[in-house]
């Protein structure tokens, strides 16, 4: 499927060989016809920008959207498992995957890097590709959403493989997702109110309950959001 | 009927139901589900590592991998034992370094080299045209070039680079600064080398290969107690942890044990179930506080007048009304007590001045070599002035007569510690001491008392050479007075009882402190009574708290003062325990060839960080303390109050004292070119050049653009975001961008300014050609880079680990590969280095470097200056290495430094190693590395050298080197020790003579370290590693003037500032919550003025971990400032209310924390909380807000200065000046309008 290896390479840092490749990549969008016209389309701003924006420009957007930003990390992981230690048992997962349809880690990223999961989707058939983004479905709902709110074009790559996978961006795991406020390196409110704490009193009844153990609890509620 | 038969005997059945009397079930339904769990935790190898952190831990953790990822860790407990009776040293570990998966694969790591876009586009420009070299020159040359990327540091726009381009840049970079102003131009500032020496290494390496300025930590960080070399010529060295649960009574003084020194914590707890008593001194209620028998509160930065009310107490009850049998024996033996000090007149009485010297009398006491560094004393045994073994005249030049042995000239002998009986002395004569305690500001208690108090001393009056006559007295009987003690002399200012209104009696210092004096005398006497009933087991576990104000040294002396009257230094399970960001670095004799290229050129550039970024950053011009403020009334006659701090600190460089970076204002490159041409010595065309002043040393003129560092390599360490005192000045002047610098400096305020140093009326900003941070994650500093390197993190990379809370060596090692495209250090430095290799022919070649080295401690070099003389005022001729600093031709072989790099060179086999004063020969060591490492096969200037090509063959070379893990030279240099000190040492090695510890020995597991005389301690099967112990047993002398615990400083400036003993010294007004920080305040806007204090937090290890988002959680999700509830009810602030606290320095934004803990006047900000994590733009700069140092400024002291003098002589973080920051007040308020700043920002960011 070259849909896949195409929104792979367009989620990889810009380069000039990317710059040089954009016409084939529109090309074989448009001749495989897995995404609709209308997704096409959308994809056009950013093909355009690629393609004939300056390359240090581009990189310095690429580096500020997705290393920089901690909610628009292209490790997919980094919105599941975050700072969990869970995280280095499903990168583990992942790499076996990858290894029993017979590939390896070739370069220094990590396995749940978008555009590796991608770079290998487009060497499976479409159902078990899309079967495999589904799982994502959900993180690249949040993903796509977060990149149309900062309103850059990158965001058309992630509708797009919203889309392909068929996820369903009301889904109750994607608006958990989505409920998690935007990071950005640049505005600093969201993180604020992410870890605001109710001020704990000492108030004249002993028994009141801690604020804390009950934001705790109240967290906990909320049904966590699951990896696969 | 029997049932036997139905009965199993030899078998029980598996189908009962329940078993533990019903407790338990069995069940026979499928457990695979079991696998679930095993799977998950499964994993292909485990390896041992630790974190590098800087924090004193040096924990071992598991590192468990499958396929190449970490999957977690857990805490290794495979320590080796302690001994019977102690506890163990396990678990070792915290909440900290167990959420550290998280930044092994963090989003904030850095993955790829970065570049600032701007400085990467014009490089690709001019790169296709010119070579590297002259792409950087092109870059230099045209200003505005330079500003457009120097303007735009810390505010976004970096692209990634690839390893070759980004080493390029900086190779050229380098190159270009060392032949256009010099390699001392290139600066290099790494900390703590005991976590990841080889790490640490790898860069001072290539900087000395290069000839560039390898920078001081220690004094910057203030962590450096200056009172330590100045009472034992040693930089810090302290007990064990595990020598705590030893102590019978242990003093916390501004240490947070439980808090910050989670690993080592239980052996406190555990002292306690022994039966110890603990005392905690600190001004809130900190977790130690909790942990206490009894809690002083203190008034924060008072603790001085707490001593000295202490030292008052031990001294009359154990040493004057009754003399405590085990405590005048140890002063008599081990303190500078019994040394004479002469009384020089001044008006009608008498002030302190030197201590004796042979060389003060007739024919010198017959002692022919170095008669003016032997002190003097009263022998009991024949009543004559006799010259004692030990003192620091017989380290050189003559050996076997440096001990401790109770000797003078091979005689026994008994020194007098007082001459208070009526038939011991002459005459009771008025002597002048200081008071300081009515100059106090800022809310400090004003005791009033006169500013000269003279208090009767017995005195002897005798006759020296030439027949001069002259009164004499004992340290110990002028301490007597010092501490105001009665001794039934009469005369004012003493007192006999506690209750008196005198100095340093505990009704006193009540009043200071605010602490009851019934619980300080309780205290002084229980700690004394336990040492006098345990021969010395009282201890004082001391923090950062106390070491961080400017007086520093008065706290510290004044805790070391009770030490020695109770006799405890050097002593188990007593003693001083100063635990804060030394980390010894164990096997540091091994280590310092490699690190600083010894085995290629000797004398490395080291600087003392704290001048360098007080003239660098321009702190100097906006001081606001003059030495006018700071003298005392006592002072000899001087010039003192017409300079300015800066000033002491020119005269420091220039007559030897303190090291200058750069060095000379001419290219040393260039000079050595023109001495030849002149056909002179390097060092004779210096000074001649000097003098007539054809050469320029750089610190008298730090803003002139030859003198300005041009180059700083930042690794390891979080300089801007964490140690930068003066953070707003740093980015003011030194980056030369967005700041928060809010006062004017001395010019605009038309206040007097700097007598030596030249003023220029435009301050320059962006002194720096080009920033480089390596670190693994985007820290405060690697925001503000040019170039950002990802380097490998803790279980990515070969390394070793030591610390100063236990005495074993472990290391970091490679669980997996670096992540994305980050490298080793070593590896980093290496590729830097073969790159400077591959594009500097033709433009470097061999080249004479000139290098300056002050006189330095533990070399003959000590003994430079028994007097104060500036040959630049005509006092003295210039002679380089006496009256000045030495100047050493070096070769620098640039064309061939990566191949330096990478072998271990000639001059440990032509000269061999040593430390502190000793040599070795080290040819075995080399030869058996050749075996090893294997030896380099490559044609060129290198072949059959020893091979150092990874980081393991570096850290071989280093545990090959090192007395701490070869026995064998364990035993040569206690060999060579035994020489000087004429006793016979050996036996503390000799059994480990066949040891030779390995990276694969310490891999399996941590290995103690063998006992060498680089350290004062041992390791042995009888006592727990403690300070001073070799000095007190082997009667090894404290390399200090008398050879013994000096309590009594006698260097001119130390008189002049008022610290020849220890006294009580308010902190010092700073005056920066005047006018211009107060115009920021609205009319009757709410508002507090506090004392800013910024101890160690809990939940990061400084700034590492405060971008973690585990541990964010755990405390408020970003900065936070602590205040008393009476002080924001002043304020109008309410708990977790945003506010801005600011002063002239600068502007910082955090939430409030409004704490019963807090002391009124007081605000504590937990230290290194990053700004790059929840911190909101100031109204007042409409910036981003800062860091705790946002509203620091270093300010310097000239005491710290001194060299060329004993134990106040330079070595690299040992002596220096040191960065104070608690005598700082801020303005606190609410903040109205919380703005985050995005919109400008990416405005910004998108131009």
């Amino acid at each position: 499927m070259i849909v896949f290896k195409a929104l792979s390479a367009l989620l990889s840092y810009p380069s000039a060989d990317l710059q040089a490749a954009i016409p084939a990549i529109n090309a074989a969008l448009h001749d495989e016809g897995l995404l609709g016209p209308q997704r096409q389309a959308a994809l056009k701003p950013l093909l355009a920008r690629l393609a004939e924006g300056d390359l240090i420009d581009l990189q310095e957007d690429y580096v500020l959207l997705f290393d920089r930003s901690r909610t628009l990390s292209l490790n997919l992981f980094e919105h599941i498992h975050g700072e969990s230690r869970d995280r280095g048992g499903a990168m583990v997962d992942l790499l076996e995957t990858y290894r029993a349809a017979g590939f390896d880690l070739a370069g220094p990223e990590l396995p749940d890097h978008l555009p590796v999961l991608l770079e290998f989707l487009s060497t499976q058939d479409l159902a078990t590709a899309q079967e495999i983004l589904a799982d994502a479905g959900h993180i690249l709902v949040a993903l796509a959403e977060r990149l149309t709110r900062r309103g850059t074009p990158y965001a058309a790559v992630l509708e797009a493989l919203v889309a392909l996978s068929e996820a369903r961006p009301d889904s109750e795991e994607a608006r958990i997702l989505l409920a998690e406020e935007d990071d950005n390196p640049e505005d600093l409110a969201a993180l604020d109110a992410v870890w605001a704490e109710s001020q704990v009193t000492f108030g004249p009844d002993p028994n009141a309950g801690c604020p804390i153990s009950r934001d705790a609890l109240a967290r906990m509620a909320v049904p966590p959001a699951t990896a696969r | 009927m029997s049932h036997l038969l139905d009965r199993l005997n030899f078998l029980s059945s598996l189908r009962q139901n329940t078993f533990s009397g019903g407790h338990g079930q069995t069940t026979t339904e499928s457990r695979d589900w079991e696998d679930a769990y095993r799977e998950r935790w499964r994993h292909d190898k485990i390896v041992r590592s630790t974190h590098g952190v800087n924090c004193t831990g040096s924990c071992s953790w598991k590192i468990y991998v499958k396929s190449g990822i970490v999957t977690w860790e857990t805490q290794q407990t495979d320590y080796p034992r302690t001994r019977p009776d102690l506890p163990n040293h396990e678990p070792r570990g915290c909440a900290r370094g167990a959420s550290y998966s998280w930044y092994l694969y963090s989003a904030n790591r850095v993955k790829t080299p970065l570049i600032r876009g701007k400085l990467y586009r014009m490089w690709r420009d001019l790169r296709r045209k010119m070579s590297p070299i002259e792409a950087w020159t092109a870059i230099q040359n045209a200003p505005e070039k330079r500003e457009g990327y120097t303007r735009t540091r810390g505010k976004g726009g970096f692209v990634r680079a690839s390893w070759d381009e980004a080493t390029e840049i900086i190779a050229a970079a380098n190159a270009y600064t060392a032949r256009k102003y010099g390699p001392d131009r290139v600066f290099g500032f790494s900390p703590i080398p005991a976590m990841s020496m080889v790490s640490y290494a790898a860069g001072t390496r290539y900087l000395s290969l290069l000839g560039g300025t390898c920078m001081s930590f220690y004094d910057w960080y203030c962590d450096l107690p200056p009172a330590s070399p100045q009472t034992w010529g040693e930089q810090t060295d302290v007990p064990e942890s595990a020598d705590w649960y030893n102590a019978g009574f242990l003093i916390l003084w501004g240490s947070n044990v439980p808090q910050t020194r989670t690993p080592d914590a239980h052996f406190y707890t555990e002292a306690r179930y022994r039966g110890t008593k603990s005392a905690v001194i600190c001004p809130d209620y900190s977790e130690a506080a909790k942990f206490g028998d009894i809690w002083l509160n203190a008034k924060q930065g008072t603790d001085a007048a707490l001593g000295m009310a202490f030292g008052h107490v031990i001294l009359r009850e154990f040493h004057l009304d009754r003399q405590a049998e085990y405590f005048e024996d140890y002063v008599r033996r081990y303190s500078d007590m019994p040394m004479l000090v002469e009384l020089e007149p001044k008006g009608d009485s008498f002030v302190p001045g030197r201590q004796l010297r042979a060389s003060d009398f007739d024919g010198g006491l017959g002692q022919a070599n170095n008669p003016e560094w032997k002190t003097v004393a009263y022998d009991e045994l024949t009543g004559k002035i006799v010259v004692p073994n030990g003192s620091i005249g017989f380290r050189w030049g003559e050996t076997g007569k440096w001990n401790l042995e109770q000797k003078a000239d091979g005689a026994e002998v008994r020194l007098r510690l007082s001459n208070v009986l009526d038939s011991d002395y002459d005459a009771v004569v008025g002597v002048d001491f200081p008071y300081f305690g009515g100059a106090a500001t800022n809310g400090f208690e004003v005791c009033a008392h006169p500013e000269v108090l003279t208090r009767n001393v017995p005195a002897k009056k005798i006759t020296l050479a030439n027949g001069r006559e002259t009164y004499v007295a004992t340290v110990f009987d002028l301490m007597c007075a010092n501490y105001s003690l009665d001794r039934g002399l009469g005369g004012k200012h003493v007192a006999s009882s506690y209750d008196a209104d005198v100095p340093f009696t505990p009704a006193w210092a009540e009043k200071i402190t605010g602490v009851s004096r019934d619980k300080i005398i309780h205290v002084a006497r229980e700690f004394a009574s336990n040492a006098e009933k345990t021969n010395g087991r009282s201890m004082v576990i001391i923090g950062a708290a106390m070491n961080h104000w400017y007086h520093m040294d008065m706290n510290y002396r004044a805790v070391i003062n009770m030490l020695v009257m109770c006799g405890c230094v050097g002593q188990s399970g007593g003693g001083w325990a100063h635990y804060v960001g030394q980390e010894k670095l164990r096997p540091q004799t091994g280590w310092t060839p490699l690190a600083f290229a010894l085995d290629w050129a000797r004398p490395p550039r080291h600087m003392n960080s704290t001048s360098a970024w007080y003239a660098h950053t321009d702190q100097w011009r906006y001081e606001t303390v003059t030495s006018a403020e700071i003298l005392s009334p006592t002072a000899p006659a001087g010039n003192w109050k017409n300079l300015s701090l800066i000033d002491y600190n020119i005269q420091a460089e220039r007559m030897g004292w303190l090291p200058s970076a750069p060095q000379l204002k001419t290219n040393p490159l260039e000079v050595a070119k023109a001495a030849k041409a002149a056909g002179k010595e390097i060092p004779a065309y210096v000074a001649e050049n000097l003098k007539s002043g054809a050469l320029q040393m750089s610190c008298e003129d730090p803003d002139a653009p030859e003198n300005w560092p041009r180059n700083l390599f930042v690794w390891r360490s979080n300089l801007l975001g964490s140690s930068g005192k003066g953070h707003e000045y740093f980015l003011k002047h030194l980056l030369g961008t967005d700041h928060g610098v809010q006062g004017k400096d001395l010019g605009q305020e038309g206040r007097q300014k700097p007598a030596e140093a030249v003023w220029h009326d435009k301050a320059p900003e962006g002194k720096l050609d080009l920033l480089v941070t390596i670190d693994f994650r985007m820290s405060t500093t690697a925001v503000y880079a040019d170039i950002v390197l990802p380097t490998a993190s803790w279980y990515e990379k070969d390394d070793m680990n030591t610390s100063d809370m236990h005495p074993f060596i472990h290391p970091l090692q490679a669980a997996v590969d670096p992540a994305y495209e980050s490298k080793t250090d070593w590896e980093i430095f290496k590729s830097i280095a073969k790159k400077f290799s591959d594009i500097v022919p033709g433009y470097l070649g061999v080249e004479t470097d000139v290098v300056q080295l002050p006189l330095q401690h533990d070399s003959p070099g000590e003994l430079a200056q028994a007097q104060v003389r500036d040959w630049k005022a005509g006092e003295c001729d210039l002679i380089p290495g006496k009256t000045a600093p030495a100047y050493i031709a070096v070769e620098r072989d640039y064309p061939n430094l990566y191949r330096r790099f990478t072998s271990l060179g000639p001059l440990m086999d032509k000269i061999g190693n040593g430390g502190k004063g000793i040599a070795w020969d080290t040819k075995t060591e080399v030869h058996h590395l050749k075996a090893l490492n294997g030896t380099v096969t490559e044609d060129g200037a290198t072949r059959g050298l020893a091979r150092i090509d990874t980081a393991i063959d570096a850290a071989e070379v280093i545990l090959m080197l090192a007395p701490e893990t070869n026995g064998e030279v364990a035993v040569k240099a206690w060999d060579a020790l035994s020489k000087a000190t004429g006793r016979d040492h050996r036996h503390l090695a000799e059994v480990k003579e066949d040891e030779k510890i390995r990276f694969r020995d310490i891999a399996a597991q941590p290995r103690k370290i063998i006992s060498s005389p680089t350290w004062s301690g041992i390791e042995s099967e009888e006592v727990c590693y403690n300070a001073g112990w070799t000095n007190v047993h082997e009667l090894i002398p404290w390399r200090t003037v008398s050879g013994r615990q000096q309590l009594y400083q006698d260097h001119k400036w130390m008189l002049a500032f008022g610290e020849g003993f220890v006294t009580w010294r308010p902190p010092v007004d700073l005056k920066t919550t005047g006018p211009d920080a107060m115009k920021s305040l609205g009319a009757g806007e709410k508002h507090v003025v506090l004392n800013f204090i910024t101890p160690h937090q809990k939940w990061g290890i400084h700034s590492t971990y405060t971008d973690n988002l585990l541990m964010l959680t755990l405390n408020r999700g970003g900065p936070v400032v602590w205040i008393s509830e009476d002080d924001a009810r002043t304020a109008g602030i309410v708990d977790n209310d945003w506010i801005e606290v600011w002063n002239a320095n600068g502007v910082l934004t955090a939430r409030a924390v409004v704490s019963q803990r807090v002391k009124n006047g007081m605000c504590l900000m937990y230290h290194a909380q990053e700004k790059i994590v929840n911190t909101p733009g100031s109204q007042i700069t409409q910036k981003r807000g800062g860091i705790h140092n946002s509203v620091t400024r270093a300010v310097l002291k000239p005491t710290h200065m001194i060299g060329g003098y004993a134990q106040l002589s330079y070595g690299f973080n040992y002596y220096g000046t040191v960065g104070s920051n608690r005598d700082e007040f801020v303005i606190v308020r609410k903040m109205n309008k919380v703005d985050w700043l995005d919109q400008p920002a990416k405005v910004e960011a998108a131009e």
